[in-house]
């Protein structure tokens, strides 16, 4: 057991995420641009540090990356994404 | 999928019950609950006076057929909101809270079994919800669990537990001790391994639908032992709390 591990999952992010795409995502699969796996986004690493990085479970690969600043986020995506997003509201 | 985004809203705590000298179940009359899942979290926000606000994530757990909204909330001696919400909170006052969130770690009743349920500490919490969800839903899906805990006097809702499975339609409890057992215990004892994952079941074979949760330590150890045991990976569905958080 690695009594250092760091890191938490993808579903720690459920909320960010909700709010930046206004829709529920930790259970829709993402495709790695690397390796080519697809897992869940809520089965992804995520690393926080002076960002928050979410990568890929089975190589590490860069998955997205959210920067915080005082007025504004700033999202990096990478590998296959997919979204479904209500048209209401 | 949902609309609108989750938005920041005030449950009124309604109850506070202490689970064990670290944790505390807060309980909520929150306006206009949209419902949950088993297994979904919110995000609890604090502010100080100044402006300053932190920000943590909690399971529920209670089941979704509850009235009332419970979090159980482990104090973490150092951290920031969490001492807060089990040694300040009153009943009366007012928690801001948005949620529920997450879609990965959720069970619902009509899900197929069988469910096996691996908790270290308090990620106990978002299980516990999802056995409160299938004994309101008289569901006979089959539910193993297996718990950690340092001892009986940290461990969550163990009288519950042994009354849920005492009704004999289907939940199986274990648990583990890892530092004192109680007198007279015949239990597992120590840190999980792949003995007690494989004799708690169900086998890979029957492909049950796995959930683990506790600190990332406790989650890296358990999913490593579940693989080598034969368990699909894809089957396997964590949430880790981090080393620290609080």
């Amino acid at each position: 057991m690695n009594e250092q591990a760091t890191w938490l999952d993808g579903n720690a992010l459920a909320g960010l995420l909700e709010e930046l795409f206004a829709t529920e995502l930790t259970d829709t699969p993402h495709g790695c641009g690397s390796c080519g796996a697809v897992r869940a986004i809520g089965a992804h690493r995520l690393y926080r540090g002076a960002g928050l990085v979410l990568r890929c479970p089975v190589c590490s690969d860069i998955a997205l990356v959210v920067a915080t600043t005082p007025t504004s986020r700033v999202v990096h995506l990478a590998g296959n994404w997919r979204m479904e997003m209500s048209r209401a509201g | 999928m949902r609309g609108p985004a989750v938005v920041w809203r005030y449950g009124t705590v309604t109850a506070l019950i202490d689970e064990s000298p670290h944790a505390k179940t807060i309980e909520l009359h929150v306006p206009e609950w949209p419902g949950h899942a088993a297994g979904q979290h919110v995000d609890v926000r604090l502010t100080a006076e100044d402006g300053y606000q932190a920000q943590r994530s909690y399971s529920v757990a209670s089941a979704p057929e509850d009235p009332r909204l419970a979090l159980t909330v482990e104090r973490i001696d150092d951290g920031e909101v969490s001492p807060y919400l089990t040694g300040e909170l009153r009943i009366g006052d007012e928690l801001e809270l948005r949620g529920p969130i997450g879609g990965h770690f959720t069970w619902r009743a009509g899900d197929d079994g069988p469910l096996l349920l691996v908790g270290g500490g308090s990620g106990l919490v978002p299980l516990m919800a999802m056995l409160r969800h299938r004994a309101a839903r008289s569901s006979q899906v089959d539910a193993r669990l297996l718990v950690s805990a340092r001892s009986l006097g940290d461990a969550l809702y163990s009288d519950e537990l042994e009354t849920l499975a005492a009704a004999d339609d289907g939940v199986v409890l274990h648990r583990t001790f890892t530092r004192e057992q109680p007198a007279g215990w015949t239990g597992f004892t120590g840190r999980i391994d792949a003995q007690m994952l494989s004799s708690v079941g169900p086998a890979p074979a029957a492909r049950p639908r796995i959930f683990v949760c506790g600190p990332t330590a406790f989650v890296e150890r358990a999913d490593d032992l579940l693989v080598e045991l034969g368990h699909d990976p894809t089957t396997i569905r964590s949430e880790r709390f981090g080393p620290t958080g609080g």
